[in-house]
């Protein structure tokens, strides 16, 4: 055992580990913050990120001792109180969350990435998060939810946190969902099997 | 449990890196981390043994960061991949390096693993070595005592060289007249998975190729230098044609990875595609 003090979302945690423990396995399993998920544990789908020094590191290939003196934030850290952080709210408004196992660790690497730079071109973007894998295949949605959380980032956290403001920036979720709005959607889909009966 | 148990070490100086290196016994260096712990992990999962000893180099300050010293570019051992891409001193010959690091694995595999690990990983395939082959680069490793050993590249992926020294830099030096092109293949799984990387590096005389080195990352073997063919383009022309006259002189065993003729193809593809490169901006 080795006593070693963990810095994780601002707070300092006195812990005795062995050797051999994850950061993954002592954030789930020691300290109960399972927003950090686990899934392939070997480096490859990018559900275990989260933030240490402010850039996006994988918690399943990080011994957790290894952890010591660095700053660690998961996902359970962002948001201040009741306000989510802007990227999380991004999120929520552009329906960028399908099954939502991915999106802790896709958040954390969005986070890291608009800090750097908060207006990225699509190949920034994509480069940035190539890490992460979505298998819903929800991209194009996730792709719009970083490209606002960003413009959200730029203006200022507290700023963006304002619940007057925050409505302003939600944009209108029928529309974005798939260009039309679901009555539109029914009605084109109707008119379509129409023609088919037609046809036959 | 992902490990099985082991004595993690935590040296704060190089010297004492290097000693625990040399007195304990079965042990490993532990540097990004990305390489090693996946290692580690699959051994358990095999029933096989691991390691009971693991020394991180996370807190060996000296083996951080990048500097120019006396024109030769000093890349420490603990850089991480990312830091080295956004240095600024990555211009001339280094600036090789930007395109090699940009195309390691992924986002936060690239802002862990480190260029000390990537190189002495003892993994066939590993990014850095074809280019730091073809940049002439020197390797130096920390004994307990202290003393300082150089080693060329070429000769620690040549001879597979194991040493009870720790890996502290590699040197390189400033070519200004050098030009140098990177190449490497990739198939896409659910990750990217590495066929080859080709790297050809060449100086221009009387519009001839000169001091031409080629290396090759085919996989199966560490990355190694592809003699014929550097001999071939030392007698050449510098022009588009060459390229396709050179593809007569391979060095064909380090093509052989007994792999099917899609890789043998791409091999030539991406060694025309990099003596092009460098043939069209030979004159610039």
């Amino acid at each position: 055992m080795k006593n070693v003090t963990l810095t994780i979302n601002g707070k300092k945690h006195d812990l005795a580990l062995e050797g051999h423990e994850t950061l993954l396995e002592v954030l789930r399993n020691q300290l109960g913050l399972t927003g950090t998920k686990t899934a392939c544990e070997e480096s490859e789908c990018g559900t275990c990120t989260v933030q240490i020094n402010g850039k996006a590191e994988l918690s399943c290939i990080k011994l957790a001792c290894d952890a010591q003196g660095e700053d660690i934030l998961t996902i359970e850290g962002l948001a201040d109180g009741d306000n989510l952080h802007p990227v999380q709210q991004a999120y929520l408004d552009y329906g960028a969350v399908q099954c939502g196992f991915c999106i802790p660790g896709m958040i954390m690497s969005t986070k890291a990435l608009l800090e750097r730079k908060p207006e990225p071109s699509q190949e920034e973007i994509e480069y940035a998060l190539d890490g992460n894998i979505c298998r819903c295949a929800g991209y194009p949605k996730i792709f719009d939810a970083v490209r606002k959380a960003g413009e959200v980032m730029k203006q200022g956290w507290q700023q963006a946190a304002r619940p007057d403001e925050k409505n302003e920036s939600r944009p209108d979720m029928e529309k974005i969902t798939c260009g039309i709005t679901y009555e539109e959607y029914v009605k084109t889909l109707n008119a379509g099997k129409t023609a088919e009966a037609a046809d036959q | 449990m992902l490990l099985k148990p082991l004595t993690y070490h935590a040296p704060t100086s190089l010297m004492e890196a290097s000693k625990l290196f040399t007195e304990l016994e079965d042990v490993k260096i532990l540097a990004g981390g990305t390489f090693l712990l996946n290692s580690l992990k699959l051994l358990k999962r095999k029933g096989s043994k691991t390691p009971n000893h693991v020394i991180s180099l996370r807190h060996v300050p000296e083996l951080e960061g990048v500097t120019l010293e006396n024109d030769h570019l000093i890349i420490r051992a603990m850089t991480r991949i990312n830091d080295l891409f956004d240095s600024d001193l990555l211009t001339d010959n280094f600036s090789v390096l930007k395109t090699v690091c940009r195309n390691i694995s992924t986002n936060p595999i690239r802002n862990m693993a480190t260029v000390g690990g990537n190189l002495t990983c003892r993994y066939t395939w590993t990014e850095m070595g074809a280019v730091m082959i073809a940049l002439d680069a020197d390797m130096h490793f920390i004994g307990a005592d202290g003393t300082d050993t150089g080693m060329k590249a070429e000769d620690f992926f040549k001879n597979a060289a194991k040493t009870d020294k720790i890996f502290s830099h590699v040197s390189i030096a400033r070519d200004k007249n050098a030009k140098i092109a990177y190449r490497r293949v990739k198939k896409t799984l659910h990750v990217d998975v590495p066929l080859l990387a080709v790297c050809v590096k060449a100086n221009f005389r009387n519009n001839h190729f000169s001091n031409t080195r080629v290396t090759v990352n085919n996989g199966i073997a560490f990355a190694q230098r592809d003699t014929v063919l550097e001999e071939f383009l030392n007698k050449s022309k510098c022009s588009v044609s060459a390229a396709e006259e050179a593809m007569d002189h391979l060095d064909t065993k380090i093509y052989d990875t007994r792999s099917d003729d899609y890789k043998k193809h791409m091999f030539r593809v991406s060694l025309k595609s990099a003596i092009k490169e460098l043939a069209e901006t030979s004159g610039s």
